[in-house]
């Protein structure tokens, strides 16, 4: 601790280069913890998805495929499921916003069997389940846009060539990692859309069918027998659980995982040589003064010890403003309205935020070290030159 | 080794090796200093002289011969002994002061006795202490950058003091000063042997701060051509 003044000094002397190094390692490690949340909060929801018991049926050839409406029924009357209904993309602009948010059509009498999670008052249900044209949306949508109950809520067509005149029916409420921003109205509206002003093409289907599946059910087994009633057909399906659908977003990039974790592992090592250099650039500024402390009695070990402590702790600088930083930045600011609904929320998990900050201890100590044992195997009588 | 003195080297030699060929730069010295002494090292570039200060030092290692200090014999050391003991018993002054530019006055001056068991208000306490000594009370706070050179280099002689050290090696300590500052520098020095009673071994160019010394002696080509008294050093000096 007493030679912690002499430590804190030498970070201070050069103070451009100290805080470049801590904005590069901060910089980079912001990149990372936003690339790894990413991965871990995508995970985190595809794990807590298991116990809602649900199937996503959709055609085999992908989202761009429908699968006929009739399809939603045939599923409904299998004995293993409690509800179904459809949950077709309609993909409207709201007013001037830019940045689009999820919108489905779904059959409003299934929604709240089929995602029990969400909270919404009886009346509301009854409200949303009488009124045609009517809608139910997230509280977070609500308050974003001061939006109430009974409020209209036009949406202009930008796929089809049609717009819903929509008026808020319920407003629901769910936990904090689901999408609070989904809006959702009759699947009926968007079929009557399509016949009126579309010729009827694309009518009569669904774009993905939601099952929720009873209690003690087997999902893997419910999947393939699915899938094996489509088989012969028009339009073959695919059927995974929920959990496995949500997963395959981040598997859409290709195999994100090893992607992420191998720029990781550049991103700590590139770190480990930018700040190395640094340290070595301020040691190679120091030999005649790090002669000096060995001649008056600094052993190798003090030497070695306060480079170290020195490079660690411009490192955990970086660290704590680039992992901790990130983190609070992203608790603080909710960025998921401006990812048009890919991510319906996004927050940095501590295990992320510390793990950024082991990693920086881990650049500061592997590129502190070099120079460290470069220092205290520096020779005195080299080091002062012609000094004593 | 008798009880009184402070340096003895027995037929010491030190070479050093480049590219196979070895250069011997001090061959077979001996040497007595006796404790209290004040011995200026004098002799032209290359004549082994800063190697000899770096052997007494315990900065360097001897190809033969022992060198003792304070009867300990130096090359029976480890290097982290050696480092230990510099600690304790080596006051160093180099010609380029060599502050750290990011400590006070202060706390350059306390910087040896962080490696002493000395708690921090005993470390602010010495280090007054031998600030005033130098004549530097009233500007501990300063940093190197704003101090002369005179008075950086008297920072260093109390840096070099504060330990209490038995021996004070000074390499072309007035090297770097105008006439006056080197002039204080040397009655500094000098106070330090009459009334401290430091054991110092100052290498020089400069025959005026040889005069100095109590002792003078000269180097050659790594062998001792000239050993004078005070007295007789001075007698020679001012005939210059």
């Amino acid at each position: 601790m007493k030679y912690f003044s002499y430590i804190w000094r030498n970070m201070r002397r050069n103070r451009v280069r100290t805080v470049l190094t801590i904005g590069s390692i901060a910089i980079s490690l912001f990149l990372m913890m936003i690339m790894l949340s990413f991965l871990s909060v995508n995970q985190n929801v595809s794990e807590s998805l298991k116990g809602y018991n649900r199937v996503i049926a959709m055609s085999s050839q992908g989202f761009a495929t429908p699968v006929p409406i009739r399809f939603v029924d045939e599923v409904a009357l299998m004995p293993e499921v409690l509800a179904a209904s459809p949950l077709s993309w309609y993909g409207g602009k709201y007013q001037e916003e830019v940045m689009p948010f999820a919108q489905f059509g779904i059959y409003p009498d299934k929604i709240l069997q089929i995602w029990d999670e969400l909270d919404m008052p009886d009346d509301q249900s009854k409200a949303f389940q009488a009124d045609p044209s009517g809608c139910v949306i997230g509280y977070k949508m609500a308050a974003e846009r001061n939006l109430k109950i009974g409020d209209p809520l036009p949406l202009k067509g930008t796929i089809y060539p049609f717009d819903l005149n929509l008026t808020v029916r319920g407003i629901y409420k769910c936990p904090p990692d689901r999408d609070g921003r989904m809006l959702m109205f009759n699947w009926n509206l968007l079929e009557e859309g399509l016949k009126k002003e579309f010729q009827g093409r694309q009518a009569g289907n669904a774009g993905t069918v939601f099952a929720k599946i009873k209690t003690g059910g087997d999902l893997a087994a419910f999947c393939k027998k699915v899938d094996a009633s489509t088989i012969n057909s028009d339009t073959p399906t695919r059927t995974q659980t929920e959990d496995a659908f949500v997963a395959q977003f981040a598997e859409l990039w290709g195999d994100m995982r090893t992607m992420i974790s191998a720029v990781g592992l550049a991103v700590v090592i590139s770190l480990v040589f930018v700040s190395g250099n640094a340290m070595a650039m301020a040691l190679r500024e120091r030999t005649t003064e790090i002669a000096v402390l060995k001649a008056i009695g600094f052993t190798n070990g003090k030497i070695l010890g306060m480079v170290l402590t020195e490079s660690v702790l411009v490192a955990l600088m970086g660290g704590i403003v680039g992992s901790l930083g990130c983190k609070l930045l992203f608790d603080v600011f909710d960025v998921s309205p401006y990812t048009a609904g890919a991510l319906p929320f996004f927050f940095i998990p501590w295990q992320t935020a510390i793990l950024g900050l082991g990693s920086s201890l881990i650049i500061g100590f592997v590129s502190g070290l070099f120079p460290a044992v470069a220092a205290a195997r520096l020779g005195v009588i080299q080091g002062l030159r012609k000094v004593v | 080794m008798s009880e009184n003195l402070a340096i003895q080297l027995n037929k010491v030699s030190k070479e050093y090796s480049r590219n196979s060929m070895r250069i011997p730069v001090l061959q077979g010295l001996d040497l007595d200093v006796r404790q209290g002494e004040f011995l200026a090292l004098m002799g032209p570039s290359g004549s082994g002289k800063t190697t000899l200060l770096n052997l007494i030092a315990g900065l360097d290692r001897s190809t033969s011969g022992d060198v003792n200090v304070d009867g300990l014999n130096l090359s029976q050391l480890s290097e982290s002994q050696l480092t230990r003991w510099r600690a304790d018993h080596i006051g160093f002054i180099f010609q380029m002061y060599n502050l750290i530019p990011v400590m006070t006055a202060q706390e350059n001056v306390e910087l040896p006795l962080l490696l002493q068991p000395v708690s921090r208000s005993e470390r602010r306490k010495r280090a007054t202490t031998a600030l005033k000594i130098v004549g530097l009370d009233g500007r501990e706070d300063h940093y190197p950058r704003q101090l002369s050179g005179g008075q950086e280099q008297r920072v260093a002689i109390a840096r070099a003091i504060v330990t209490d050290p038995a021996l004070i090696v000074a390499d072309e300590p007035t090297g770097d000063l105008d006439r006056t500052s080197a002039s204080e520098i040397l009655d500094l020095l000098e106070t330090l042997h009459r009334d401290l009673e430091k054991t110092i071994v100052m290498v020089t160019h400069d025959p005026q701060a040889a005069s100095r010394a109590s002792r003078l002696l000269r180097l050659d080509k790594g062998q001792l051509v000239g050993d004078e008294t005070q007295a007789e050093a001075k007698f020679r000096l001012g005939a210059f």
